[in-house]
């Protein structure tokens, strides 16, 4: 049993990391366009399914598959963009929330029309590491690895280059960020590619690990949103941090119990946060 | 204008309750009560949405008035008709569990909305990680029974017609007596601010926790109905994200802020459902959903008022154009 304990605890930190690279592009979204994305898991399911498909169906090698899956994905999202997050940005809140809402049902019937209801997986025959008596598989340590990078590198992207400082400004205050000359308009299309190009990359992890069918996304929809408002809504950091705490928690409390008591665990504590704690773990009450 | 709304809406009930006698059609008459029985649910969604407490997560309600008396009956051979008492209690006791902190510390609007589709999916997870008593996701079959008036059980399907069309009309008489009440007012000053409301004494919570508590009741009387009539019943069905949300898309077609729209989003919604799944559903798996799931989209983007509610601010348009002129 605390092989097993020792076991989730590691696989918890590595799903975690992928798990804070997903919420981080939900997190994005909501800072700077003030939209929750209720089809953002969807859009992993959706990218997962590019990928399989440029690779199984068309023959693309899958580095080149991965990285196409990523470009469509980042395609999708800027379409996501001008056709229905556009329209609805001075629409009230609860019907924005609803339009996105639709949109899983859109997304996972879309992907039930074309590649039906089976399971699809890319068999990939990944080593498992052992250290002493836990074994690691290398699938879970080259996503943790992989997402690290990526969120490095989105780190240096919005601290160091023009267009993450006015994604940045944009998110913490609009009217002065169109004062200092940034074109909202293309900064939101810009956050919405990045999101878009995020669940491209988080498939693309996901692709050694999981096998896909049309109902994959909505557990990490649950999860990002999870993460997100335990980190507090907006908060990058904290999104980080939280990643980790639920990646673990829920990791140990499946093998202790079962997925859906860690599921249900994880939802409790998205619950208890809104309530009594609304800003997140490291928030500051207004 | 109210005079006309009238007429239609007598004529449309006597069609209701005349239906039954002439159309002998058993799916006819299914079709129909499963338009009631939906109207019935999207409209006790919209008794407390149309004040700003939108809820996404109904689905746990539906699911605790299908599923208590379900196996209540089924293990112990309780009949449904107390077990539907014991689930209307329960979800009482959830809304208030669930509402009092909610309202207390001020979680409102698309917040409230996260908290309760969490909640949903919370519900349907118990009763799928309960699948010794619930068979999971598998679902669950309600047992015969010998006595069929007793357990809720009618051979004559038209029994389940008429009863929801009961439902329907006590909760459009639930809606009209809030109109007609103080609770209206207090709630809808509480929409507009809620500083502003209890500043004036407005108790805000009591308010809101009053109407969400008989949305939640109604609800739950929605899923007893749907469980005895169907006698089969899963996470999907009744409860979890996908009801929840379907429910709510069914009253904002029609109009949640209307008397009558969530009665004629669902009629519309129930009807292009079942025909886009009858003329395309065996060729392309899904195309249905797509569609749907579309012209919800072009919906909430070009008709945000929904149908009835448009309806009536054209009409009201109309009107004051015509008296402008003369």
């Amino acid at each position: 049993m605390v092989e097993q304990i020792t076991m989730a605890f590691i696989n918890g930190i590595l799903l975690g990391g992928v798990l804070a690279l997903l919420a981080f592009g939900l997190n994005l979204i909501f800072g700077v366009v003030k939209i929750i994305h209720m089809a953002y898991g969807q859009f992993v399911m959706l990218g997962f399914y590019l990928i399989y498909s440029f690779h199984a169906t068309m023959g693309v090698p899958l580095p080149a598959a991965m990285a196409l899956g990523v470009l469509s994905m980042a395609i999708l999202g800027i379409f996501t963009q001008l056709l229905l997050i556009r329209p609805l940005l001075k629409a009230p809140r609860l019907n924005q929330l609803l339009a996105l809402a639709s949109l899983i049902i859109v997304v996972e019937n879309v992907a039930m029309m074309i590649w039906g209801a089976d399971y699809r997986g890319i068999p990939l025959a990944l080593p498992i590491i052992q250290v002493g008596e836990v074994f690691i598989r290398s699938s879970y340590l080259m996503a943790f690895v992989g997402a690290i990078v990526v969120l490095g590198l989105l780190y240096v992207f919005l601290n160091r280059t023009y267009l993450g400082l006015a994604i940045r400004a944009v998110a913490q205050d609009l009217e002065m960020a169109q004062g200092m000359g940034i074109n909202p308009a293309t900064v939101y299309y810009v956050t919405l590619a990045a999101g878009g190009a995020l669940t491209g990359i988080v498939a693309a992890f996901f692709v050694p690990i999981y096998t896909v069918h049309p109902h994959f996304g909505s557990s990490f929809t649950i999860m990002a949103f999870v993460i997100v408002v335990l980190g507090g809504m907006g908060n990058l950091l904290g999104g980080f941090i939280s990643a980790f705490i639920i990646g673990v928690a829920t990791s140990i409390t499946a093998v202790v119990y079962s997925t859906e008591v860690a599921d249900i665990l994880a939802l409790v504590v998205f619950v208890l946060v809104m309530l009594i704690r609304p800003q997140g773990l490291l928030g500051v009450r207004a | 204008m109210t005079a006309t709304k009238l007429t239609l809406s007598g004529l449309v009930l006597a069609g209701i309750l005349l239906l039954p006698l002439f159309f002998s059609s058993q799916y006819v008459i299914h079709m129909v009560t499963l338009m009631l029985l939906w109207s019935f649910v999207a409209t006790a969604w919209a008794l407390m949405a149309r004040f700003g407490i939108v809820s996404l997560g109904h689905g746990v309600f539906l699911g605790m008035g299908a599923y208590i008396p379900a196996l209540l009956f089924n293990f112990y051979g309780l009949s449904p008709w107390i077990g539907m008492l014991i689930g209307i209690v329960a979800a009482a006791v959830l809304a208030v569990i669930l509402g009092y902190p909610c309202f207390r510390f001020k979680v409102i609007g698309d917040y409230f909305a996260l908290v309760t589709l969490a909640v949903a999916e919370v519900g349907s997870l118990v009763i799928v990680a309960l699948r010794d008593q619930t068979g999971g996701s598998l679902g669950l079959t309600i047992n015969n029974s010998t006595r069929p008036f007793l357990d809720f059980q009618f051979s004559d399907k038209r029994v389940y017609y008429y009863l929801a069309t009961a439902f329907l009309l006590l909760g459009l008489y639930i809606w009209r007596r809030i109109d007609k009440s103080k609770v209206r007012l207090a709630l809808t000053a509480i929409g507009e601010s809620e500083l502003a409301a209890s500043s004036l004494g407005v108790n805000v919570i009591n308010y809101k926790l009053l109407v969400t508590v008989i949305s939640a009741m109604l609800t739950s009387m929605g899923g007893v109905l749907y469980a005895q009539y169907v006698t089969y019943i899963n996470p999907e069905t009744v409860s979890g994200v996908g009801v929840s949300l379907s429910v709510c898309f069914k009253a904002i077609l029609g109009g949640m802020f209307d008397i009558l729209g969530p009665f004629v989003g669902t009629s519309i919604m129930v009807l292009l459902e079942e025909y886009i799944r009858i003329s395309l559903g065996s060729k392309y798996v899904g195309l249905s959903e797509v569609i749907f799931g579309l012209a919800l989209l072009l919906l909430i983007i070009f008709l945000p008022k929904g149908i009835v509610g448009s309806i009536t601010a054209l009409i009201q348009k109309g009107y004051q154009v015509e008296r402008g002129s003369k």
